[in-house]
C-alpha cells in the first residue's frame, strides 16, 4: 500500500514537470490524472482497511507524512473531483496563453493540497497549506495580466494570510503543548491556552473556508482563475479547510465547550443564508457559484456544529452521524461544485461571456453540457433524488436532534433547521434562475446564437461528475456508516440502504429515485400515445417573443428583492434625458451592493489607509528627526529599567 | 412488508387520488353557496378532467423535453408525497407499508421538485406569465418552508422523532390539548397549508388575471393531458396537507373505527373551514405574503419557547 502512495505522488509529480512544455502538456495532465486516481484507490484502502499508513502525528517540526483514515476521506475528496478535472483541462487548456504554466501550477496545487491532508507535523502542515495558498494566486496572475485580477489577488493573499495568522497561531500552540501527538494533553493545559486555540482556529480556517463573515476574498478570486482552477478552488481547496477545522474541534483541542460548539452553528447559518442570498443577485455566472459555495460550506458548519453540541448533550449516535452528514455534505458539494464550475467554463468557451443575462438557450446549441449542468444545479439545490437532498436531510435531521437534546442550548436547532429550510429554498429559486437563464428559452445575444458544443473531453470531465452525483444520490448509505465512523468511539450506525436511522421516517434514495423514475416513464408514455396540437408560439398576449424583452436574471428575483430591501439595500440609478419635452435617452442601473464590503471592510480599510498615512509622516527623510527617535527610546528604556520594568 | 400492509397502503393511496378532485369540487361548491349562487356540482372537477383527458397537448414553438416532462414530474413527485403522508392519518395499529419511509422532511423535498418541475417550464416557454407565477411561487415558498420546519419541530419534539407515524402516535397519547406548544403548531401549520395548496388570502385558485395568478401562472401553456395532470396535481396537494393538518395536530383518540371515522370527519370539517376562510379573507398583495407566513413563524416560535420553558407535562 506504502508503494502505491508513492506511484501516486511520483505519477502526479512526473505529470507536474512534464505538463511544463506545451508539446507534452496533455502527457502531463494525463499522469496527473494518474497520480490523482492511484491516490484515490490508496485512500479508499485506507478507509476501508481503516489500517493508517505512514507516520502517526508527532509534536516536534520533523517532517513526516502519513495517512489515517480521517486525512484518507479528504485525499478521496480531492482526488474524485481532480479526475474528472485534469481530463476537463487536457481540453480546456489546449492552445490557451501560457498553458504549461498553467498545467504546472495545477499539479502543484493538487500536490499542495495533498501535502496539508497528509502532513504528520507541523512544518509540513503549514508548508503545505501556505503552498496552496499561493500557488492559486500565481496561477491567476499568469492566466490573466489586468488590473481587475491584479487587485483581486492583492485582496485574496490579504485576507487570506491575515487569516492564515490564526491557523499558525493554533497549530504551533497545539505543537507546542504537544497535542499533536497526544491530544489528552490538551485538557491540562491552561484555560487562556485552550480558548486561544479554539478562536484562532474557528478564524484561521473560517477564512479560508470561506464562512460568512470572513468570506469577501472568496467571490473575487474564484472567478478570476481558469475554470478548472476555479472548479478546484470551490471545490476541493475550502473542504482541505473544513480538514482543519475537523481536526482541531473533533481531534486535538477537544473537548470543546458548548460557546464553540454554538459559534459553529451561527457561522455556519450567517454563511448560508448569506451566501445563496447574494448568489441569487450576481450577474457573473462563475461569481454566482463562488457566493453558493460559501453557502454550501455553511451548511457543511451546521452539520460540524451540530456534531459538538449533540456530543455535549450525550447523543453519541446522532453526534456521530452529524459529522457523517457535514463529511458527506463535503464530498458532494466538491462533485456538484466542480461540474458547475467546469459547465460554466464549457459556457464561457462556447459564447465567449458568462453575464447570465447575455446567454440563453444553450440547451439545444450544447446540449451534454446543458444536460450535465442541469443536473449538477438539480442537485446543489437539494432536490430529491440526488445527493444533495440525501446531505441535507442528514443536516436537517441532526439539527432536529439537537432540539431533543443539545448540550444546553437545544433551541439553537429548530433555528438553524428554519434557516437551512430557507436556505434550501433560496437555493432552489438561484438555480431555476440559473438553468432558465443560461440553457432554456431564446438566445439574447448573436454570440450566445452562435455557440456550439464543446470538444469530447470536456463532456467527459462533467458528465463523470454528473454520474457521481446519481450514485452519491442513490447509494449514501453504502458510505454513512464509515463516515460516522470516522469520527471515533464505539458508534453502532444501522446498516440499512433505507437510512432507516433511529428517531427519523428513513430515507430510501434507491426506492425513491425508482419510483420517481418509474411514475414520470409511466406518465409521459400516457402522454405521447395521444395527439399532439400543431406547434405554437407561447402566448404573450398576440406579441411575439423578443430576446430584449425576455426575462432577466433581476426580474426573476425581484419579489425578494422588494421584500428585504431592508436588508440588502439594492441601488437602483435611472437616468433620463428629456429634451424639448421628448425623452431622447433612458439609462437604467441597478445593483445589490455587497453589504459585507461596502459596510464592514471598506470602512475598516479606509480608516487603516487614514491610520497608516499619518504614521508616515514620521518618516520625513531628515536624518535629525530619526536621530531624535533614536534618543528618545533610549531614554524611554532607560526610564523603563529605572522604574524596574525590565531585568 | 406483509401483504396486508401493502394493500392497506395501495387502498390509501388510491383512494386520496381519486378523492382529491372532489375536494376542490366541494370548496368551489361550498364557496358558492356561500356567495348565494348555485355554483357547480361538487363533481365538476372530475368532468374538466375527463374534457382535458380526450384533447390534445401544446408544444409551445422552441421547447426542450423539460417542457414536455414537468407534468409527469409534478405528478409523479405527488403521488410519492401521497404515499408518504399515508402514515400520518392511519391508526398507529394498523399495519401500514412505508417503501418511501415515512419522514417528514421528504415531504418538503418533494413539493420543492415540483415546484422547481413547473418553474422550470415556465422557464423553457420563456413567456412572462408563466415566469411572472413561477418567480412568485418560489418567492412565496421562502418563508413557507421555514414556517413548514418550524412546525415539523414542534410536532418532532413530543414525539421524540420526525417520523410521521410517531407523531400521528404522539398526538394520540398526549391529550394535545393541554399542550400550547400544539395549539400554536396548528395555528401555523394551517397557515402553511394555506399557502402550499394556493388558496386565499395568497392565492386565488379562481382568477386566470394573468397579473395576479401564482400557481396558475405556468399553467397557461398546458394544455391537454398535460393540463390535466397538472390540475389532479394541484387538487392532490390539498389532500396532502389537509391529511398532515389532521394526523399530525388533530388526532383523536378511540379506537381504531372511531379514529377512523373522527379522520374522515375532520377531513370534511376542514375542507368546509377553507371554503368559508376563503369567502371572508380577500387575495393579499404578493409582498404581504411574507409577513403573513412570519406571522406564522411568530406563532411558531412562541410555541418553541412554551415547549423548552415548560417542558409537556
Amino acid at each position: 500500500m506504502a508503494g502505491l502512495a508513492c506511484t501516486a505522488a511520483a505519477l502526479l509529480l512526473l505529470g507536474t514537470v512534464v505538463a511544463g512544455w506545451s508539446r507534452t502538456l496533455r502527457f502531463g495532465l494525463w499522469l496527473q490524472v494518474a497520480g490523482m486516481a492511484v491516490a484515490a484507490v490508496v485512500a479508499t484502502a485506507v478507509m476501508v482497511t481503516g489500517v493508517p499508513l505512514g507516520s502517526a502525528f508527532v509534536s516536534g517540526i520533523s517532517p513526516a507524512l502519513g495517512l489515517d483514515p480521517l486525512s484518507a476521506f479528504f485525499v478521496l475528496v480531492i482526488s474524485v473531483p481532480a479526475v474528472p478535472v485534469l481530463i476537463y483541462a487536457t481540453a480546456s487548456l489546449a492552445g490557451q496563453h501560457r498553458a504549461g504554466v498553467i498545467g504546472v501550477l495545477t499539479g502543484a496545487f493538487l500536490g499542495a493540497m495533498l501535502l496539508v491532508t497528509c502532513a504528520r507535523d507541523i512544518s509540513t502542515f503549514l508548508a503545505g497549506w501556505e503552498l496552496m495558498t499561493l500557488i492559486p494566486a500565481a496561477a491567476i496572475l499568469v492566466h490573466r495580466t489586468d488590473r481587475e485580477a491584479r487587485q483581486t489577488v492583492f485582496i485574496y493573499l490579504a485576507l487570506t494570510h491575515l487569516g492564515g495568522t490564526g491557523v499558525w497561531l493554533s497549530m504551533i500552540l497545539l505543537s507546542e503543548a504537544g497535542v499533536l501527538a497526544d491530544p489528552t494533553r490538551f485538557a491540562g493545559q491552561a484555560v487562556v491556552l485552550q480558548w486561544a486555540v479554539w478562536i484562532a482556529a474557528l478564524i484561521g480556517f473560517g477564512v479560508k473556508a470561506g464562512l460568512m463573515p470572513f468570506h469577501v476574498w472568496l467571490p473575487r478570486a474564484h472567478p478570476v482563475a481558469p475554470s478548472h482552477l476555479s472548479a478546484l478552488m470551490s471545490g476541493v481547496m475550502l473542504k482541505v479547510a473544513i480538514y482543519g477545522l475537523v481536526r482541531i474541534l473533533f481531534f486535538w483541542a477537544t473537548p470543546v465547550p458548548t460557546a464553540i460548539g454554538l459559534a459553529v452553528v451561527v457561522l455556519g447559518a450567517v454563511s448560508c443564508v448569506g451566501g445563496i442570498t447574494y448568489a441569487l443577485f450576481q450577474r457573473e455566472l462563475k461569481r454566482l457559484l463562488a457566493f453558493s459555495s460559501i453557502e454550501n460550506v455553511g451548511i457543511i458548519a451546521l452539520g460540524l456544529g451540530a456534531a459538538l453540541l449533540l456530543e455535549m448533550g450525550g447523543q453519541p449516535l446522532w453526534a456521530s452521524l452529524a459529522f457523517a452528514a457535514a463529511l458527506l455534505h463535503t464530498l458532494n458539494h466538491a462533485v456538484f461544485k466542480s461540474l458547475l464550475f467546469l459547465g460554466a467554463g464549457s459556457v464561457q468557451r462556447a459564447v465567449h461571456s458568462l453575464g447570465i443575462d447575455h446567454l440563453g438557450g444553450l440547451s439545444r446549441r450544447m446540449p451534454w453540457t446543458a444536460a450535465f449542468f442541469i443536473l449538477g444545479a438539480i442537485a446543489i439545490a437539494g432536490l430529491p433524488p440526488l445527493n444533495g437532498f440525501v446531505s441535507e436531510w442528514l443536516t436537517l435531521q441532526s439539527l432536529i436532534q439537537v432540539a431533543l437534546d443539545g448540550g444546553g442550548v437545544p433551541w439553537s436547532g429548530p433555528l438553524a433547521a428554519a434557516i437551512l429550510a430557507a436556505t434550501a429554498a433560496l437555493a432552489a429559486l438561484c438555480f431555476v434562475k440559473v438553468i432558465g437563464l443560461v440553457f432554456l428559452g431564446q438566445p439574447r445575444t448573436p454570440s450566445a446564437t452562435a455557440a456550439s458544443e464543446v470538444p469530447m473531453a470536456m463532456r467527459v470531465g462533467p458528465g463523470i461528475l454528473a454520474g457521481l452525483c446519481v450514485v452519491l444520490g442513490l447509494l449514501p448509505a453504502l458510505l454513512l456508516p464509515a463516515l460516522a465512523g470516522l469520527r471515533g468511539g464505539p458508534v453502532e450506525v444501522p446498516e440499512h440502504l433505507g437510512l432507516q436511522l433511529p428517531g427519523t421516517g428513513g430515507l430510501p434514495p434507491l426506492a425513491l429515485a425508482v419510483a420517481l423514475v418509474m411514475l414520470v416513464i409511466a406518465l409521459a408514455r400516457l402522454r405521447r400515445g395521444h395527439p399532439v396540437a400543431e406547434e405554437t408560439p407561447p402566448w404573450t398576449c398576440g406579441g411575439t417573443v423578443e430576446p430584449s424583452l425576455a426575462w432577466t436574471s433581476s426580474a426573476f428575483t425581484k419579489p425578494l428583492r422588494l421584500s428585504w430591501d431592508v436588508l440588502l439595500r439594492p441601488v437602483r440609478d435611472i437616468k433620463v434625458r428629456v429634451r424639448g419635452g421628448i425623452t431622447q435617452e433612458l439609462s437604467y442601473r441597478g445593483e445589490v451592493p455587497h453589504v459585507f464590503d461596502t459596510k464592514v471592510y471598506e470602512p475598516v480599510a479606509n480608516s487603516l489607509s487614514r491610520a497608516f498615512a499619518r504614521v508616515r509622516r514620521l518618516q520625513s527623510g531628515l536624518l535629525r528627526s530619526y536621530a531624535s527617535f533614536l534618543v528618545a527610546l533610549v531614554a524611554l528604556l532607560l526610564l523603563v529599567v529605572r522604574l524596574g520594568g525590565i531585568g | 412488508m406483509s401483504a396486508v400492509a401493502l394493500v392497506v397502503l395501495v387502498i390509501e393511496v388510491v383512494a386520496a387520488a381519486l378523492l382529491a378532485p372532489l375536494v376542490t369540487g366541494v370548496i368551489q361548491t361550498t364557496k358558492a353557496r356561500l356567495q348565494g349562487r348555485l355554483g357547480p356540482s361538487p363533481f365538476q372537477p372530475y368532468r374538466e378532467l375527463r374534457r382535458l383527458w380526450g384533447k390534445s397537448c401544446v408544444n409551445p414553438a422552441g421547447t426542450t423535453v423539460l417542457y414536455r416532462l414537468a407534468p409527469a414530474v409534478v405528478v409523479a413527485a405527488v403521488v410519492c408525497c401521497l404515499v408518504v403522508v399515508a402514515a400520518a392519518v392511519l391508526p398507529p395499529a394498523i399495519p401500514l407499508a412505508r417503501p418511501l419511509g415515512s419522514d417528514f422532511i421528504l415531504i418538503l423535498g418533494l413539493l420543492a421538485l415540483a415546484r422547481v418541475a413547473v418553474a422550470l417550464s415556465a422557464w423553457d416557454t420563456g413567456q412572462g406569465f408563466g415566469l411572472l407565477g413561477a418567480a412568485r411561487d418560489l418567492f412565496v415558498a421562502i418563508s413557507a418552508e421555514v414556517l413548514m420546519m418550524l412546525t415539523l419541530v414542534l410536532a418532532a419534539l413530543p414525539a421524540g422523532s420526525t417520523d410521521l407515524r410517531d407523531m400521528h402516535a404522539a398526538g394520540l397519547g398526549t391529550h394535545p390539548w393541554q399542550n400550547a406548544a400544539h395549539w400554536c403548531g396548528l395555528v401555523a401549520f394551517s397557515l402553511v397549508a394555506i399557502t402550499e395548496m394556493g388558496r386565499q388570502p395568497v392565492d386565488n385558485p379562481d382568477t386566470h388575471l394573468e397579473l395576479t395568478m401564482i400557481h396558475e401562472g405556468p399553467l397557461l401553456e398546458y394544455a391537454g393531458r398535460d393540463l390535466a395532470y397538472l390540475q389532479w396535481a394541484a387538487a392532490a396537494k390539498h389532500v396532502i396537507m389537509i391529511s398532515l393538518l389532521i394526523g399530525i395536530f388533530l388526532p383523536l383518540a378511540g379506537d381504531e373505527p372511531v379514529q377512523i371515522a373522527a379522520t374522515l370527519a375532520w377531513f370534511v370539517v376542514v375542507v368546509v373551514g377553507v371554503a368559508f376562510a376563503e369567502s371572508f379573507l380577500a387575495k393579499m398583495r404578493l409582498l404581504r405574503v411574507p409577513a403573513f407566513l412570519a406571522t406564522g413563524s411568530v406563532v411558531a416560535l412562541v410555541g418553541l419557547v412554551t415547549w423548552f420553558v415548560v417542558p409537556a407535562s
